[in-house]
């Protein structure tokens, strides 16, 4: 990569791909095995959109046997795959199918049918069995089924995508990258015309292949390059997180998939969801409160302490669903599950786009993308994401909850002092994920760090890890301008959109104390505020 | 074996243990009311020590606090402010910051302007007094003295750099050394155990010996808050004579020394002084009646029967447990208050955090009438023997508009008054 | 302590469940805002890499192995402390008996266990092994020898199992174990006031390290025999000799285990407060000519833990009066808020002496700033504690009972029972 064009600066890379959730990583480390070299940009930073807002379920296919046998089997295939070649990211906790009075008795006698049909082991077990596994389940549970449900780290799968790709030398990743247009020249995307969103700083990407995989706003990249084949509907998903982990096993209401219905542990916390709702824009998804009232009241129903439980945050994401017609016409589709779209039909030879699918088919939409490129840049190295383990390291092993926590308490060790108490990580993880994550390249704040870690992730949700992580990044001389505090208010500004529809109960003092902190203690409230005389004050 | 019943009769019963309690059984105490304090300690452990007035209205930092009170007055007719005068306001706040520097940790005088007060993250404060052992900090940005900042490893949240870059462009002059805190090496570092070595005489010198090794000149040196948990006037002044410069002391995140400070010189001093004080219980019951309220309180081995001829609830918010959220609303928790506060959660709080208007809920809590009487929803006194103050008012920001101690005092001020008249009239 | 093949058996608890089930709603660990109020006042705070909030906080993320193993339970001292700082009165050593319940017999600190075992063989209940026939021939002994040597006590009676005397005392073991001398000056100051009082020769013991095995049905069972005995002689009310914990584990294990006691509990120090008050104990501060400063020692299992400011109050009456107003100096802080010394909870007795001496370092700190050159307290564990503190950092104070000073005041107290004293007060009141 070189910087030429005047005072642009310029990167030129084999592929530039779009998109820095787990099918645009998945794409790049599948290219980076095959000798491909790629660019791999996201507007804000990995997992930002759906793949960084979603309950972390690795479906056995359970829930979809009934709608969609096919989608089921793919997930069935996928989730074994992903089991062998990236266990630290998986936790194979299990799964249960409960119906609870008031449910289609005739839905639940069918499921372990459905199942067969999908080749999904399935095992009935009686209520009293299943609430002896699973003790906050409801009186009221009818029928259980036993599935292999599993569940998934999305944020450690993403960082270990890149950081494959980064060790083979054949990908970097550019965050904070987004993408305003294409120079489109003889049926080809010569380069894409981007902005550092941090700096303004327009920069040029030159690529031989252009892949778009950015989930929900993968129709507002295709209309940058003037493609109108693809026509995405936005569904909202909202979760709500809980202080603690609720059950062992992911815990799935036999019905149809609807509000409220499945809880699913998400290592030392559990996930309640989802909803869906239809919205206009993927950039407004915030969860809201009527929402969370509804997954509670429903959740509830099948497992009653819910309603007591401490939830410290709500987040959401946008499930890009294909509309059928623009799917049906490209004629290339891969399953019912995603599409990859070749463009060709729009006049173009060097675009691709990805789209729909699930986390648990990342793997598969990024093996039939990097067919794709790979057979358009006549390279004939096979896919190897199938066979070869999904390596890890130290830098991107800090998201696993309760990681840390034994970690340093194996250690002991005081003098690497612990920033944040709720989820006890220490100075040293921080001090990792700056030098070494995917994406210590470029300037780490807060919130990078944040989404590297489980920093921010706990009871207080960042009420005071915000503070100590800031102190220590000045300390390192990462911060080295009043910026950091800015940094700080938009990390916990951040934060209080997923904490703002769960405040009640037991979360409202720890809200409460956390404004005092970031107000009285802190002066986020008014950076920059002038006060009449003299410098900044708050 | 029974449990024992202890009862106690008293005029005043003053229920919390935060900023208003305290200010409540100084000013009932000043007026010769036989006063008994109960209730668990909340959120006066976060406290930064520094005690506001007004600092902020509309977003806008003032300078002159009391013309912002007239402001206020004006555009917040609701506000607790409003229920009194400057002159009233000036005499708690000065009878409050004598009472306790007499007790053993020397305040500021209350002046007309706001003090820039120094922050850890090198942001100032606009506040109206400050504890002596940091005045210094004031008086050094002021004159933008020659300043070094120690910090420690270990310590978390506390960066002397973050303290640096972010004042650098107001006070160069301005450095920084990280010294290991003598005794305490490789360990995490809590303030208050800090503060407690330092208060044992063996404990000053061998950091003050440190300090002085990297002083290069500086005029001044700036410290988290760890001198001295019971003298911190006397830690401070040992320290700065020790060390040969002035020294102030810097707020830090909690656990923080300020406010456990101000907790055990409060639990120490006050009931020499003549109160009733049962600390670190909760009130777990209160039956009001025509002629007064009885509270209930459980120890580990005894029960507590509070009589009082008069109750004044500074209960606190959330934290301290005054207020309780559900998903469907708030409730006052003691006696079941009716609580003032928006409809629905949807306007509990704005969609921006820290939108420089605050939070509907921020603004949520008792209603009172000018003599501070919490009213019920007919607007009509619940009882003309209970009264309110600090934190569970309504109609107050009290983050935001960097005005926590002097609602805490003004209003506790207010309420016994209206309370010392009530008993007075009606002995 | 333990090898690592003993750790692995260890059976796992449920922390976040048992915290659910032992404390209340409002204050159990659900209701942690993580604000660290409770490690910073916690002087066990960093043993093992542990403290009370990081306790919360490995509970809450399921770290259930390691709580259940971790060696640190034995360096908190249950003092609770950490509740009492802690706006939602979370109390963490509710769960640190769990925990300790949790480790097999052959594990537990073998100070402590065996302290336990010892009391399980014989009636006395005593720790140091004092048999029931040996206390009765010991307390006997004793007396006659008082009765020999000081012509004002030819006539003093040293019941025991007197049925129906209006107060029945428990006495530490380390008395008639290693120290009978300090057997006398209490029971002069109960002839002094004319007091109806009497021994039990069972149950006599106060001490309960079965308490501190985190073994309930063991501290039941420690306590049952104590109860009986007591029941069994018809006394109005049993007084708990100078001695913290083994006051705390009468009271806490009747109304735990829901055992029957026809008696009430009172605490030697009110009594010292309530005879000086009615005049019966005419003490005051003659003696200190030299006016030698003394500070006082809450034990955390009579104070915070049991009767609280009433008792703290007494505690300090009584010192004020015996020492002087201007002589005494309050440990700061004191009363509810003081620090556990490091003692209690059976720490002083588990083997760790480089953490319980670390721990104590603040308490060791309290009392240097007081610059008092005696310490007052109404606990023989506080009271080793404290004088082994002083020994290791160098300090320059000692350690005295109650009844030492009371009787020093009183004029009675014996040639022989001042071992506590040093030579600034061994003299007084023998020159005549």
């Amino acid at each position: 990569m070189s910087g030429h064009q005047g005072a642009k600066r310029h990167y030129e890379t084999e592929v530039l791909i779009i998109g820095g959730g787990v099918t645009g990583t998945g794409i790049m480390r599948d290219l980076a095995l095959r000798g491909i070299h790629s660019l791999l940009i996201d507007r804000q930073d990995l997992n930002a959109g759906a793949s960084g807002g979603n309950h972390g379920l690795l479906h056995s296919g359970g829930r979809y046997v009934a709608a969609d046998a096919e989608t089921a089997a793919e997930c069935r295939a996928e989730s074994e795959l992903l089991k062998r070649l990236a266990p630290e990211c998986i936790d194979p906790c299990g799964g249960l199918f409960v119906a609870v009075e008031g449910d289609d008795p005739e839905f639940a006698a069918r499921f372990p049918d459905h199942c067969a049909v999908a080749g999904i082991p399935c095992e009935e077990i009686s209520p009293t069995e299943a609430r002896k596994m699973e003790p906050a389940l409801s009186e009221k549970v009818y029928a259980a089924y036993q599935v292999p449900d599993a569940t998934v780290d999305p944020f450690r799968l993403t960082l270990q995508n890149v950081n494959h790709a980064r060790r083979l030398g054949f990908g970097d990743f550019l965050p904070h990258m987004g993408v305003e247009g294409f120079d489109i020249e003889g049926g080809e995307l010569k380069a894409a015309r981007c902005r550092d969103l941090r700096s303004g700083e327009e920069v040029l990407i030159s690529a031989r292949q252009i892949v778009n995989a950015g989930g929900a706003w993968a129709m507002n990249i295709a209309r940058l390059a003037g493609c109108a084949d693809v026509n995405l509907i936005y569904s909202k998903g909202t979760l709500i997180v809980s202080n603690t982990r609720l059950s062992q096993r992911v815990v799935n209401r036999l019905r149809l998939p609807g509000d409220g219905d499945i809880l699913v542990p998400g290592g030392t916390v559990s996930l309640l969801g989802t909803s869906s709702v239809t919205i206009e824009d993927p950039d407004d998804a915030r969860p809201t409160i009527a929402e969370v009232d509804k997954i509670l009241a429903e959740g509830a129903v099948m497992m009653p302490p819910l309603a007591d439980t401490r939830f410290i945050r709500a987040f959401s994401g946008v499930r890009p669903l294909l509309m059928a017609s623009g799917a049906a016409e490209d004629g290339r589709k891969a399953s019912r599950g995603f599409s990859l779209i070749t463009h060709e039909d729009q006049n173009l030879s060097n675009f691709v786009t990805i789209a729909g699918g699930k986390l648990t088919t990342f793997r598969l939409m990024a093996e039939k993308t990097g067919d794709l490129v790979a057979q358009r840049l006549g390279n004939s190295a096979p896919c190897a994401t199938h066979t070869v383990p999904l390596p890890t390291e130290n830098a991107v092993g800090w998201t696993e909850p309760g990681f840390a926590a034994r970690d340093w308490y194996q250690r002991a060790d005081a003098s690497d002092m612990i920033l944040c108490e709720c989820e006890m990580t220490p100075q040293s993880a921080v001090d990792a994920i700056v030098s070494d994550a995917p994406g210590s390249e470029h300037h780490m704040s807060l919130q990078a760090i944040a989404l590297r870690s489980r920093v921010g992730k706990g009871a207080c949700q960042g009420a005071f890890c915000a503070m100590r992580v800031t102190s220590h990044l000045y300390d390192r001389g990462i911060y080295d301008s009043p910026e950091g505090l800015e940094l700080m208010r938009d990390f916990v500004t951040e934060r209080f959109k997923g904490v703002r529809p769960v405040l009640w109960g037991r979360q409202l003092p720890q809200m409460e104390l956390a404004e005092t902190l970031h107000c009285g203690l802190t002066g986020l409230d008014l950076l920059g505020a002038k006060k009449p005389g003299s410098g900044r004050a708050s | 074996m029974k449990r024992e019943l202890r009862r106690v009769e008293t005029g005043l019963a003053i229920i919390g243990a935060g900023l208003a309690g305290f200010a409540a059984s100084i000013f009932a105490l000043r007026r010769g009311l036989d006063t008994a304090q109960l209730g668990h300690t909340g959120a006066i452990a976060y406290t930064t020590g520094y005690f506001d007035l007004l600092g902020v209205m509309d977003g806008r930092v003032l300078d002159e606090p009391w013309a912002g009170l007239d402001a206020l007055r004006e555009a917040e007719p609701a506000h607790p402010f409003a229920r009194l005068g400057n002159d009233e306001i000036r005499e708690a706040f000065e009878i409050f910051t004598d009472a306790i520097s007499d007790m053993g940790i020397a305040y500021s005088k209350p002046g007309d302007h706001n003090l820039s007060a120094l922050l850890p993250s090198g942001v100032a404060k606009p506040t109206l007094s400050v504890p002596a052992t940091m005045l210094p900090g004031v008086e050094a940005f002021r004159t933008g003295a020659k300043t070094l900042i120690v910090d420690f490893p270990g310590l978390q949240g506390f960066s002397a750099t973050e303290f640096k870059v972010n004042f650098a462009a107001s006070w160069p002059a301005l450095s920084v050394c990280r010294i290991e805190f003598p005794g305490f090496e490789g360990q995490q570092l809590y303030p208050e155990v800090l503060a407690r070595s330092l208060e044992a005489p063996h404990g000053r010198e061998p950091l003050a010996e440190k300090i002085r090794a990297v002083l290069d000149g500086a005029e001044y040196v700036g410290l988290p808050a760890v001198l001295g948990m019971h003298a911190p006037d006397e830690v401070h002044a040992d320290m700065e004579r020790r060390i040969g410069a002035r020294l102030f002391e810097i707020p830090t995140i909690p656990p923080a020394v300020p406010g456990i400070r101000l907790r055990e010189m409060f639990e120490r001093e006050l009931p020499r002084r003549g109160l009733v004080l049962v600390p670190q219980l909760k009130v777990s019951r209160s039956e009001l009646g025509a002629d007064g309220a009885v509270h209930h309180l459980q120890g580990p081995l005894e029960d507590l029967e509070i009589s009082a001829r008069a109750t004044l609830l500074a209960t606190g918010r959330f934290l301290s447990g005054g207020l309780y959220a559900d998903q469907a609303g708030l409730r006052e928790t003691l006696l079941g208050l009716p609580v003032v506060q928006p409809s629905g959660r949807d306007n509990w709080y704005r969609r921006d955090y820290l939108d420089p208007r605050g939070h509907q809920l921020n603004r949520a809590g008792l209603e009172t009438d000018a003599q501070f009487r919490p009213l019920d929803a007919a607007g009509a006194p619940v009882n003309p023997r209970l009264f309110a103050a600090g934190a569970v008012l309504a109609h107050q920001d009290w983050v935001r508009q960097r005005c926590g101690a002097g609602l805490a005092i003004a209003a506790a001020y207010g309420a016994v008054k209206a309370a010392a008249e009530m008993l007075n009239g009606s002995a | 302590m333990m090898s690592g093949q003993d750790i692995d058996q260890m059976e796992v608890m449920n922390f976040q469940k048992l915290a659910h089930e032992l404390l209340p709603g409002g204050a159990s660990f659900e209701s942690c805002i993580a604000c660290g109020l409770c490690a910073s006042g916690c002087p066990a705070s960093g043993f093992y890499g542990m403290d009370p909030r990081r306790f919360i906080r490995m509970a809450m993320l399921g770290l259930n192995e390691e709580l259940s193993r971790t060696p640190w339970v034995w360096t908190c001292t249950q003092c609770k402390r950490c509740q009492y700082v802690c706006p939602m009165s979370i109390d963490v050593s509710v769960l640190v008996a769990a925990a300790r319940s949790n480790w097999p017999k052959a594990k537990v600190p073998k100070g402590i266990m065996r302290s336990c075992d010892a009391q399980l063989r014989d009636v006395s209940t005593s720790a140091m092994g004092v048999r029931s026939e040996d206390f009765v021939e010991i307390v006997e002994e004793t007396a006659e020898e008082l009765r020999g040597s000081d012509r004002r006590f030819a006539d003093i009676k040293v019941p025991v199992d007197k049925k129906g005397a209006e107060f029945i005392i428990n006495q530490n073991s380390r008395e008639p174990a290693a120290e009978p001398e300090e057997l006398a000056p209490l029971w002069k100051i109960f002839d002094y006031v004319g007091a109806d009082w009497t021994y039990a020769s069972k149950g006599w013991a106060a001490e309960n390290f079965c308490m501190f095995t985190g073994d309930d049905e063991l501290w039941k069972q420690m306590v049952k025999t104590r109860v009986d005995a007591i029941n069994e002689l018809g006394c109005k009310t049993w007084i708990n000799t100078e001695c913290g914990h083994s006051f705390y584990t009468i009271w806490k294990g009747v109304e735990r285990f829901g055992l029957k006691a026809d008696f009430e509990a009172g605490s030697l120090v009110s009594y010292y407060a309530k005879w000086i008050r009615e005049g019966k104990l005419p003490v005051n501060s003659d003696w200190n000519r030299d006016n030698l400063k003394f500070t006082l020692q809450d034990p955390c299992q009579l104070v915070r833990k049991s009767i609280g400011d009433p008792v703290a109050d007494d505690l300090r009456f009584v010192a004020r009066t015996l020492v002087g107003e201007d002589n005494f100096i309050d440990m700061q802080p004191g009363g509810n808020a003081n620090y556990c010394c490091g003692g209690g909870g059976g720490f002083l007795q588990a083997g760790m002496s480089e953490q319980r001496r670390a721990y104590g370092r603040r308490k060791f700190d309290q009392i240097a700033t007081t610059k008092a050159d005696y310490v007052l307290t109404p606990c023989h564990n506080c009271h080793s504690q404290m004088e082994d503190l002083g020994e290791f950092y160098g300090g320059q104070y000692r350690v005295v009972h109650f009844w030492t000073l009371i009787c020093l005041s009183l004029g009675i107290l014996g040639p022989d029972e001042r071992k506590y004293l040093g030579p600034d007060l061994a003299g007084i009141g023998l020159e005549t």
